[in-house]
C-alpha cells in the first residue's frame, strides 16, 4: 500500500517533470491540440462536388443540350462554360479552371433517331485520381441513364410490353453499397489513421526530448516514468479517437473498451520504441528530425492510402517493426467499423510482442552503455 | 566595404559551415544518405504503379453456371482477386471488417432461374469505403463486371426477343462514353503520388537541415555576434551557411528525380531548364523559411518542433490526393505560404501536364515571391540580432 502510493507519487513526479520541460510539453500537450486544429483543415470539405468542367457541344441540338444539363445536375460536376473547340478547353484545363471536359461530336441526335449508336467523350485529369474518378462516374452515369430510356423507347416501340423491355435491357440490376464512410468521406478517411501516427511520432519524440542523451531514470522512477507516459497517451488515444470525431462529424461506431484493447499495448511499444532511440540516438535534435522526417514515410506504409497487399512483402514485414504499420488499420477497425477482439486479435499480440521486445532492447543498450558511465560518475 | 571584403566573409562563413558538418557524421548522415533510402523505399511501396489484386469475397446463393460464370468474371479483372467464397454474408462481413477483403460481391438465389422468368434479379456490392481507395477500386472494378455480365445477358434475351445480332449489340450501349485521362493515361501512381512525396520528404529535410544550422548560432551564447563578426554582412552569413545545404539539398533531389523519370520512366514533358529553376527555387524558399524559423524558436528543439508543425501537414495542403479547390479559404491560404504547394503544381504542369510556359508561370512568381518574403525577413532578423547583440565578444573560431 506504501509502495503503491509511492509508486504513484514517482508517477506524479514523472509528469511533472514532462510539463516542466517546455519542449516536451510543447510536443506531448501543445502539439498535439495544435495537429488537432491543423491536420484535418484541408480535408474538412470531406467530399470533392462540382468539379467545374467545361462542355463541347458539336451538336447543339435538343438531345445533346438536355444530356449536358444532366451532366451538369449531377452532384460531382458542374459544367462552369461552354467551349467552342478543343484548344479553348484545353486553355482552361491548363489554367485550373477545369478538370475534365465533355464533348458531343455533331451528329449526335441524328445517331440516337436513327438507332445507331451515338458516341461521347470525357476527358479527366488524370494527376488528380478523386478528381477523375469524379468526372467519369457522373459522365457514364447519366450516359447509362439517357441510353436506357432511349433503348426502352424504341423497344416498346416495336411493340415489346414494358416489363418485357426493362428485363431484356437491364436483366440483372447491379447495386453498390458503401458500408462504413458510406458518404466517402476524405477526413473520414485519413483523419482518424493520422492521429495514431501522431500520437505515436509525438509520444516517442518528446521520450526522446526528455530522455535523449540524459541520466535515465533509475529505480522505482525507472518504472514509474513509462507508467506516467503511457497514463497521458491513454488520455490522447480517448481525445483523438472519441472527441475529434465527434468534433469533425467522422462516423464511428466502435466500443472504446475494444479500442483499449490495442491502443493500451500500442502505447506500451510506443513508450519502449522511444526509450530505444533515445538510447539509440543521444542527441535530442537527432531524435526529433529523425521521427519527423519518418512520418510520411510510415503513413505510406500503414494500407491507408496504398494497400497493404500492394506493398512489396519484405519491405510490410520489416515496417511492421514499428507499432503503427500494424496499429493504424486495428484502430480504425474497431472505432470506424465496429470490428470484435477477435477480429484485432493479431495485431494485439503484435504490439504486445513489440512491447516486450523494445523493452528488452532498451534495456539492453542501457546496461551495454551504463558501466563506463558509472566510472565517471566516481 | 570592397568587393573582395565581402567575397572573404562569405567565404569564412562557408569553410566554417563545411567543417561544421564533417564534424558531425550523424548530421551528414541525414543529409544525404537518409533521404536517399527513404526515396529508395518509398520507390519500392509504389513500384506496382497501380494496386493489383485486391482481395474481394464473394457470396454465391445461387451456385448456378451462371452465378459461376460471374464469379470467374469478377476473379478475371486485374483489379481484384477473390480472395474469399463464403456461402453467407455475416461471413463475409467479418472477413470486411477483419480488412480480409475490400469487398464483397453478393449473388442472390436463384439468380439463373429469375434471369430466365425475366425477374430482374439484383447483384449486391457491399464496399469497405473507410479504406477509400483500395474499397473504390475494388467496388468500380466488381461493378463494371457485373455491368458486362448483365449486358452479356441482355444481348442474348434480346436475341431470342426475335432483334437480330449486330442490331442487339448496338443497342447494349446505346451511348458509349470514350473515356481518356489527360495525362496518366494508365492513372499510375508512381506519377501523381511518388512523384508528389519525394519533393514533400525533400521539404523536410531541406528545412531541418536550415533549421539546425541557423540554430547553432541563434541559440549559442553570443552566437550571432560571432556570426556578423566573421561574416560582416547578414547577407554573406545567411549565403555562406545555406550555400553547402543548397548544393547538397539539390544534389538529393536530382537523384530522387533521376529514380523517378530515368528508373520508373514517369512522364516529362516539360522544359528541363524551367524545372530545375523551379526545383532551385524551392530549394531555397524551403531553406529561408527553415532559418526564419531557427531565429524565433526559443531553443534547437523547439525551432524543430515548430517547423514540424509547419511542414509535416504539408502534403495534405498542397491538394496532392484531395484537390485544392476543394478546401476552405483558410486550408487554401495556409497552403498557398508553404512552398511545397506552388513548387508541385508547376512540377506536375512540367512533368505530367506538359503544359506550355505561360501557364506555369503565375505559379513560379509565387514560389519566388514566397523565397523573396522569407529572405526578407530572416535578413531583417539577422540585421536586429546583430544590432541587439553588438560586438561584446571579440572570438575567433
Amino acid at each position: 500500500m506504501i509502495s503503491l502510493r509511492l509508486f504513484l507519487s514517482e508517477v506524479t513526479a514523472a509528469l511533472r517533470t514532462l510539463l516542466g520541460d517546455p519542449n516536451a510539453r510543447m510536443t506531448m500537450i501543445a502539439g498535439i491540440l495544435i495537429y488537432s486544429v491543423l491536420y484535418p483543415q484541408p480535408f474538412v470539405g470531406e467530399v470533392v462536388r462540382d468539379v467545374p468542367i467545361v462542355a463541347i457541344d458539336q451538336d447543339n441540338s435538343a438531345a445533346s443540350r438536355s444530356f449536358l444539363r444532366r451532366i451538369d445536375a449531377s452532384d460531382q460536376v458542374e459544367i462552369v462554360s461552354a467551349m467552342p473547340n478543343m484548344d479553348a478547353a484545353r486553355d482552361a484545363f491548363f489554367r485550373r479552371e477545369a478538370y475534365g471536359i465533355v464533348i458531343i461530336p455533331a451528329g449526335f441526335e441524328k445517331d440516337i433517331l436513327a438507332q445507331v449508336p451515338a458516341p461521347i467523350a470525357a476527358f479527366g485529369d488524370g494527376s488528380y485520381l478523386l478528381v477523375y474518378s469524379n468526372i467519369m462516374e457522373a459522365v457514364t452515369t447519366v450516359a447509362r441513364a439517357v441510353g436506357a430510356e432511349v433503348n426502352f423507347e424504341r423497344l416498346t416501340a416495336t411493340g415489346m410490353d414494358d416489363v418485357q423491355a426493362r428485363a431484356s435491357l437491364s436483366p440483372v440490376s447491379v447495386t453498390n453499397i458503401k458500408v462504413f464512410n458510406p458518404q466517402g468521406g476524405y477526413a473520414s478517411y485519413v483523419v482518424p489513421a493520422s492521429f495514431v501516427l501522431i500520437l505515436q511520432q509525438t509520444l516517442m519524440m518528446g521520450i526522446g526530448l526528455l530522455h535523449a542523451g540524459r541520466r535515465m531514470p533509475t529505480g522505482l522512477r525507472m518504472w514509474a516514468t513509462p507508467v506516467a507516459y503511457i497514463g497521458l497517451y491513454v488520455v490522447w488515444v480517448a481525445f483523438t479517437q472519441l472527441l475529434l470525431p465527434l468534433f469533425y462529424g467522422i462516423p464511428r461506431t466502435g466500443d472504446f473498451s475494444t479500442l483499449l484493447l490495442v491502443a493500451l499495448p500500442f502505447i506500451c511499444a510506443c513508450t519502449a520504441m522511444g526509450f530505444a532511440i533515445a538510447l539509440l540516438i543521444p542527441w535530442r535534435e537527432g531524435v526529433v528530425f529523425f521521427l519527423v522526417v519518418m512520418g510520411l514515410p510510415l503513413f505510406f506504409l500503414s494500407g491507408i492510402a496504398w494497400p497493404i497487399e500492394s506493398i512489396p512483402q519484405h519491405l510490410h514485414i520489416l515496417s511492421l517493426l514499428v507499432p503503427s504499420s500494424s496499429a493504424i488499420s486495428a484502430f480504425v477497425a474497431v472505432n470506424q467499423m465496429g470490428a470484435s477482439p477477435q477480429d484485432i486479435a493479431g495485431t494485439v499480440q503484435l504490439q504486445i510482442i513489440l512491447a516486450i521486445g523494445y523493452t528488452a532492447l532498451a534495456v539492453a543498450i542501457y546496461q551495454l552503455s551504463s558501466p563506463p558511465r558509472q566510472q565517471a560518475g566516481k | 566595404m570592397t568587393a573582395r571584403a565581402s567575397l572573404f566573409g562569405f567565404r569564412h562563413i562557408l569553410g566554417r559551415e563545411l567543417r561544421q558538418i564533417a564534424a558531425r557524421p550523424a548530421l551528414a548522415f541525414m543529409l544525404a544518405p537518409m533521404p536517399l533510402i527513404i526515396f529508395i523505399a518509398l520507390a519500392a511501396v509504389f513500384a506496382p504503379g497501380l494496386p493489383r489484386d485486391l482481395p474481394v469475397a464473394v457470396v454465391d446463393l445461387d451456385g448456378s453456371t451462371l452465378s459461376r460464370q460471374v464469379v470467374r468474371m469478377v476473379d478475371g479483372a486485374s483489379d481484384v482477386a477473390v480472395a474469399r467464397q463464403v456461402p453467407s454474408l455475416a461471413q463475409a462481413r467479418q472477413a470486411l471488417v477483419a480488412h480480409e477483403v475490400y469487398a464483397i460481391l453478393m449473388i442472390p438465389p436463384q439468380m439463373e432461374r429469375n434471369l430466365q422468368l425475366g425477374q430482374s434479379p439484383e447483384i449486391v456490392i457491399f464496399s469497405n469505403n473507410q479504406f477509400l481507395a483500395a474499397g473504390g477500386t475494388a467496388a468500380r472494378s466488381m461493378l463494371t463486371t457485373a455491368l458486362t455480365f448483365s449486358a452479356g445477358v441482355s444481348l442474348r434475351l434480346l436475341e431470342s426477343n426475335g432483334v437480330g445480332p449486330d442490331r442487339a449489340a448496338e443497342l447494349i450501349t446505346p451511348i458509349p462514353v470514350q473515356q481518356s485521362p489527360l495525362f496518366n493515361p494508365s492513372l499510375d501512381y508512381i506519377q501523381f503520388l511518388l512523384s508528389a512525396i519525394i519533393p514533400t520528404v525533400m521539404q523536410i529535410f531541406i528545412c531541418a537541415a536550415a533549421v539546425l544550422s541557423f540554430s547553432r548560432e541563434r541559440h549559442s551564447a553570443g552566437g550571432i555576434a560571432r556570426l556578423m563578426h566573421l561574416s560582416k554582412t547578414p547577407a554573406q552569413a545567411i549565403l555562406g551557411k545555406l550555400l553547402p545545404y543548397t548544393v547538397l539539398g539539390t544534389l538529393v533531389l536530382l537523384l530522387g528525380d533521376v529514380l523517378l523519370f530515368i528508373f520508373f520512366g514517369a512522364d516529362f514533358r516539360g522544359n528541363v531548364a524551367v524545372f530545375f529553376l523551379n526545383g532551385l527555387l524551392f530549394i531555397l524558399a524551403c531553406q529561408m523559411l527553415g532559418a526564419c524559423v531557427a531565429m524565433i524558436a526559443r531553443d534547437t528543439t523547439g525551432a524543430l518542433g515548430m517547423m514540424a508543425v509547419i511542414v509535416a501537414p504539408a502534403f495534405g495542403f498542397a491538394g496532392v490526393s484531395f484537390p485544392r479547390f476543394g478546401m476552405s479559404d483558410f486550408a487554401q491560404a495556409w497552403g498557398s505560404i508553404i512552398p511545397l504547394t506552388p513548387y508541385l503544381q508547376l512540377r506536375t504542369d512540367q512533368t505530367l501536364r506538359g503544359a506550355p510556359l505561360e501557364y506555369s508561370l503565375p505559379a513560379m512568381l509565387w514560389l519566388f515571391a514566397l523565397l523573396v518574403a522569407f529572405t526578407a525577413l530572416l535578413w531583417a532578423m539577422i540585421y536586429r540580432a546583430s544590432r541587439r547583440a553588438p560586438q561584446t565578444v571579440g572570438v575567433n573560431t
